[in-house]
């Protein structure tokens, strides 16, 4: 077998045949000439290409409903007129700097959260372990709650915040250290040091007057209401670096899904990869909490619903942040509309909406992330 | 009965448990006599020794003492609830708090306040129902799913469980205004501004609770043993196991009623005592209870000094210094299995 195998490459070698090998099953190849006269092609999972598609759609049309309903409802032509330029006064002013501002922000909470939450499970090869439940959206609150007490300015600078997800963080693996971040006892040494820190965050609420902890408490179990305006752009910022990031740690990740033997023996600096890997999932997490108060659990519903969407074969990093960013949308949109004077906090709509989903992912018999 | 009591007094941990009650008392004489306000140490002490000026008198016996009584009883509650349930499932980790039941009892008690009850036996009657259907509630769904032999699975789903219901009870306070003023600082978890009558109507299902646990616990250590030897000495696993179930609500859903829910108070306790008394679930019980007076009371005191002119709610304290004892037990290489 292995002498016809050479036989035959050897023979191509020679003869530099035009046909490349063949497309496998379920997928596309875009082939395109370099001006040099290079060729280079890409091979796309027809599923996953499908599946990002069809989020881009859903994402769009659920932006569209934020954006037109409300307290004050608004016409489709309205609406579209608001978008190219044109419109009421009174459309524009409510779409452009109410409710637009508010959309940017859920989405790309939604989608750092989200794509933390995909590393993070990756990382640890458990689809529990994701940053709200290991405690680091805990760590980061405490930390910005400690900056609204010491500092009483404005809400959450995003530094503080960064800081607690990656004290949370480095606490947690390095407890967990001797054991590896494999299996349960990591996330419930994770939980213990959520307790701690949301203990925290009580104990600095229990310190400032009234008025502050009320402002501060809706914050605090996650809302979109009282967003920093600083805090969205570095977000902005911090967001777009990471997403790269992880799209370019994307084939390590999808080693990582493998023992450590297997990835160190396919050329993956597991070590080192494993280390970017939670800086980018902290510094998401860290920025994400900046703006939204801890809302964890979308991190648990993304990448679950990009992973039963797109194909199995690699991590899918940006179906996870459009599943986190729609989920994020209509999260809010819920909280805003159904109870229409009251607002709910978008981190109970996402907690009642989560909850069960938690509970149904961890009592069903086990199988393996990949 | 009398043979339970007589089984439990020859199991009894003399030393270490006159030790612990002395203990128990100095710092129960401790909390009467510090506080936040103004009266002191001394001016305290005046009062207990019979005179002391007025303001004094009322500050110690209608603030101080019972509040000092509420917190021992709520320890004592806690401290047996978290010691039985984790004989029950055979899990160091199994705690009321951690595994939804308190989380369940405060949401039966906001259910109950929306639907428009303010009587305090009532509250009592539906944080203890809300107890029980939490604890069943977990209990089979991780039996049927075969996760109660894994201890640390069993903690995630209640930690599952308790999120959902702590969400469900945010939710449902967004609704009534007069219900979430009534709650909003019962549901943090704290002793201050309770009264003795909510004491008193707990003190029934508590006796009711402290009975059974009297029938039970020489069944239960012998159920320590495993289910087939259990049965062979003459007991009935399932029987035990419900009516320990039965205490484990009613004590927790008693503690809840009177101080909102307060989580970790039931794994530090049992956790010291096993480590004083070894596995043998009497010694373990008469260790607990001075031991969960001591944590809960002590806990209260620093919740008074510690931001001395307002107030911590108690269940900071029980997180921070059960939170550590939490991941110690499962960093252990060996968890340990009761």
């Amino acid at each position: 077998m292995s002498l016809l195998f050479v036989a035959r490459s050897a023979a191509r070698d020679k003869m530099r045949p035009s046909t490349a090998p063949p497309v496998p099953h379920g997928s596309w190849r875009l082939r395109w000439q370099w001006p040099g006269g290079g060729e280079a092609s890409l091979l796309i999972s027809r599923r996953s290409a499908l599946a990002n598609l069809g989020l881009l759609l859903a994402l769009m049309v659920a932006s569209g409903v934020y954006l037109a309903l409300g307290s004050v409802r608004l016409a489709p032509q309205s609406l579209v007129a608001v978008l190219l330029g044109g419109g009421g006064l009174m459309d524009r002013f409510m779409v452009i700097e109410l409710r637009l501002p508010r959309l940017w922000a859920a989405c790309l909470t939604g989608a750092a959260f989200a794509v933390a939450g995909c590393l993070m499970q990756t990382l640890a090869r458990n689809r529990l372990a994701t940053p709200g439940i290991i405690g680091i959206d805990n760590g980061a609150t405490a930390f910005a709650v400690a900056s609204v007490v010491g500092l009483g300015v404005s809400l959450a600078p995003p530094a503080m915040a960064l800081a607690g997800a990656a004290t949370a963080a480095a606490i947690t693996f390095g407890l967990t250290a001797g054991g590896g971040s494999r299996g349960y006892r990591f996330i419930v040494a994770g939980i213990g040091v959520g307790a701690v820190f949301g203990a925290i965050t009580q104990l600095l609420l229990a310190r400032v007057d009234m008025d502050t902890a009320n402002a501060a408490y809706p914050w605090t179990v996650g809302t979109l209401n009282a967003r920093p305006t600083g805090a969205l752009l570095v977000l902005a910022v911090g967001s777009a670096v990471g997403l790269v990031m992880a799209m370019a740690l994307s084939r390590a990740l999808s080693l990582m899904r493998f023992s450590d033997a297997v990835a160190q023996g396919l050329g993956s600096q597991v070590a080192r990869r494993r280390w970017q890997v939670l800086a980018v999932s902290v510094l998401l997490t860290g920025l994400a909490v900046a703006v939204a108060g801890p809302v964890g659990m979308v991190g648990l519903i993304g990448p679950e619903i990009a992973r039963s969407l797109s194909c199995r074969r690699g991590v899918p990093i940006i179906a996870s942040a459009q599943a986190g960013a729609l989920v994020m949308v209509l999260a809010d949109l819920v909280g805003r509309v159904l109870l229409a004077p009251i607002e709910l906090p978008v981190g109970i709509v996402t907690a009642v909406v989560g909850g069960p989903w938690l509970l149904w992912i961890l009592l069903r018999p086990l199988r393996s992330l990949a | 009965m009398r043979q339970a009591l007589f089984a439990a007094q020859a199991q009894h941990p003399a030393i270490p448990w006159l030790g612990l009650v002395l203990l128990m008392s100095s710092v129960m004489l401790l909390s009467v006599l510090v506080g936040a306000g103004e009266v002191g140490a001394l001016r305290a002490l005046a009062v207990l020794a019979g005179d002391g000026d007025p303001e004094a008198r009322f500050v110690v016996g209608s603030l101080r003492l019972p509040r000092t009584l509420i917190g021992v009883v709520v320890g004592l509650a806690l401290g047996c609830a978290g010691a039985l349930l984790q004989a029950v499932t055979r899990n160091p980790l199994a705690e009321p708090g951690l595994l939804g039941v308190s989380a369940g009892s405060a949401f039966a008690v906001a259910v109950a306040l929306l639907l428009g009850a303010s009587a305090t036996t009532l509250r009592v009657s539906a944080a203890q129902l809300g107890a029980l259907a939490g604890c069943l509630c977990v209990l089979s769904v991780a039996r049927l799913r075969g996760v109660g032999g894994d201890p640390v699975r069993l903690v995630l789903a209640g930690a599952a469980f308790s999120g959902l219901l702590a969400s469900l009870t945010a939710l449902l306070l967004l609704f009534d205004q007069r219900a979430a003023d009534e709650i909003r600082f019962w549901v943090i978890g704290s002793l201050s501004g309770r009264r003795l009558d909510d004491l008193l109507a707990v003190l029934p299902s508590l006796a009711v609770a402290s009975l059974i646990v009297l029938s039970i616990a020489r069944p239960l250590a012998a159920l320590s043993l495993g289910e087939r030897v259990a049965a062979g000495l003459g007991h009935r696993p399932g029987r035990v196991r419900l009516l320990v179930i039965v205490a484990v609500a009613l004590l927790v859903g008693a503690a809840t009623a009177i101080a909102g829910p307060i989580a970790f108070v039931g794994l530090v306790v049992p956790f010291a005592a096993r480590a004083l008394a070894g596995p043998d679930i009497r010694r373990v019980l008469w260790l607990c209870l001075p031991l969960g007076p001591l944590m809960v009371v002590s806990a209260d005191i620093l919740s008074r000094l510690l931001v001395a002119p307002s107030e911590m709610p108690l269940g900071v304290l029980t997180a921070l210094c059960g939170a550590p004892v939490l991941v110690a037990v499962v960093r252990a290489r060996r968890l340990p299995t009761l």
